[in-house]
């Protein structure tokens, strides 16, 4: 059977309503950074919004990358496992060290309407199956005997991000 | 499925949609756009990813505790690997309302261009991912002590076509409120820091001065240029202080 080297992306959305700890210490401080990198942007105070930055001000579509800065802390803290994606017996699988963060909306004076993405991408994985909606993937690269495999479900917000074959 | 088969619901999403999502997903209409919406007033309409995927939840020992960390930039080291003669930056804030006295408590950041010219910064656009050690090389923030004093370590930094060498600085008052954004220009010509290093690799040659700067050329950036000591062989230091209105 031919087999499919595969990358995931998993893009975790953090906003106000947003509970978990880690995902509420990530929404303050890239809410915080937000406004104090837009003002570089906006010297003259005249928009509120991250989309109407991003229309009318040149160069403020770095802002995505100048608040990255404040997640940077709380990525090292996940020590390269992806959160929140767990395979069917439960337990986190996914290891990442490649991400990318972006700003979804925000605005400087109300922090409700802050929304961040951290898409993280997974290491490689060897595809075997497809089983209804679950993927039968392993970590290994072993050619004989028995691997050791993960069964996991392709559910919203997690995608298959490069294929190799 | 076969394989082909799934692969292809997958690539193509509205096809695929109703295999993939609807066994669980109690309101079936997927996932609910989340882009930016560019100079709309709206409010947050997506709840976030925790309750709409129907699968195992998580089930392990809980941990790790995550713990409140300072934005990468908060360092006095913002070398970050790259190469070439080292600096040491030393910025006085000054408080134009008090007699320029010392400002304590000034959130400092600066930020250059590395050897070759190059900022750290997102390349490309869209779903290009990214390493997440050292991508903010050349970029630190400090808060400045009860001298008014922020210092850096950082590399001298190169040039590029149609500017003098620079380092930007943004300077905010304690609670992150911005005071000013301007830039730090060097001394140039015979036996500078500038001459010395000598654009590195790059030589000087099509090297933008400080008087035809578009920044800094409607005064030859006078009132910006900072005192630079040292040599290529220990090193070179930086001294300058700015005022703002605090």
């Amino acid at each position: 059977m031919q087999v499919s080297t595969i990358t995931l992306c998993y893009r975790k959305i953090v906003d106000a309503t947003s509970t978990k700890p880690w995902d509420q210490l990530v929404f303050e401080d890239s809410y915080q950074e937000f406004r104090m990198q837009a003002q570089l942007y906006n010297p003259d105070k005249k928009y509120r919004t991250f989309g109407e930055l991003l229309q009318h001000s040149p160069g403020a579509e770095q802002l995505h990358f100048l608040v990255s800065a404040a997640v940077i802390g709380y990525l090292q803290q996940l020590h390269e496992t992806i959160p929140d994606i767990v395979n069917n017996l439960g337990k986190h699988f996914l290891k990442f060290n490649r991400y990318r963060f972006e700003i979804i909306n925000s605005d400087v004076l109300d922090k409700t309407r802050h929304q961040v993405a951290i898409n993280f991408f997974s290491e490689p994985l060897v595809w075997h199956d497809s089983i209804g909606d679950y993927l039968l993937v392993s970590d290994n690269t072993e050619t004989e005997g028995e691997v050791l495999t993960h069964l996991f479900k392709i559910q919203p917000y997690l995608s298959i991000y490069s294929l190799t074959n | 499925m076969e394989r082909k088969g799934f692969l292809k619901s997958l690539l193509f999403g509205a096809v695929a949609a109703p295999t993939v999502l609807t066994a669980c997903d109690k309101s079936s209409t997927g996932i609910i756009p989340t882009e930016g919406t560019p100079g709309t007033t709206g409010s947050v309409t997506n709840p976030g990813t925790s309750s709409t995927a129907c699968a195992v939840a998580p089930t392990e020992t809980a941990g790790p505790f995550p713990t409140k960390s300072p934005a990468s930039f908060v360092r006095s080291d913002i070398t970050d690997g790259r190469t070439g003669y080292k600096m040491t930056a030393k910025i006085t804030i000054g408080n134009t309302n008090n007699g320029c006295a010392p400002l304590a408590g000034a959130i400092v950041d600066i930020w250059h261009c590395d050897a070759t010219g190059n900022y750290s910064e997102y390349g490309g656009t869209g779903m290009q991912s990214t390493n997440y050690q050292s991508v903010h090389f050349l970029r630190g923030r400090q808060v400045t002590d009860a001298n008014g004093l922020v210092t850096f370590t950082t590399i001298f930094p190169g040039w590029y076509s149609g500017r003098a060498t620079h380092i930007h600085v943004h300077i905010y008052n304690d609670n992150g409120t911005s005071l000013k954004v301007t830039q730090i220009a060097f001394p140039e010509g015979e036996s500078s820091a500038v001459a010395l290093v000598n654009g590195y690799s790059k030589g000087m040659s099509g090297y933008t001065t400080n008087a035809r700067d578009n920044v800094f050329g409607n005064d030859g950036g006078v009132n910006q240029i900072a005192t630079v000591s040292g040599n290529t062989t220990d090193g070179f230091e930086l001294t300058i202080q700015m005022n703002v209105s605090a």
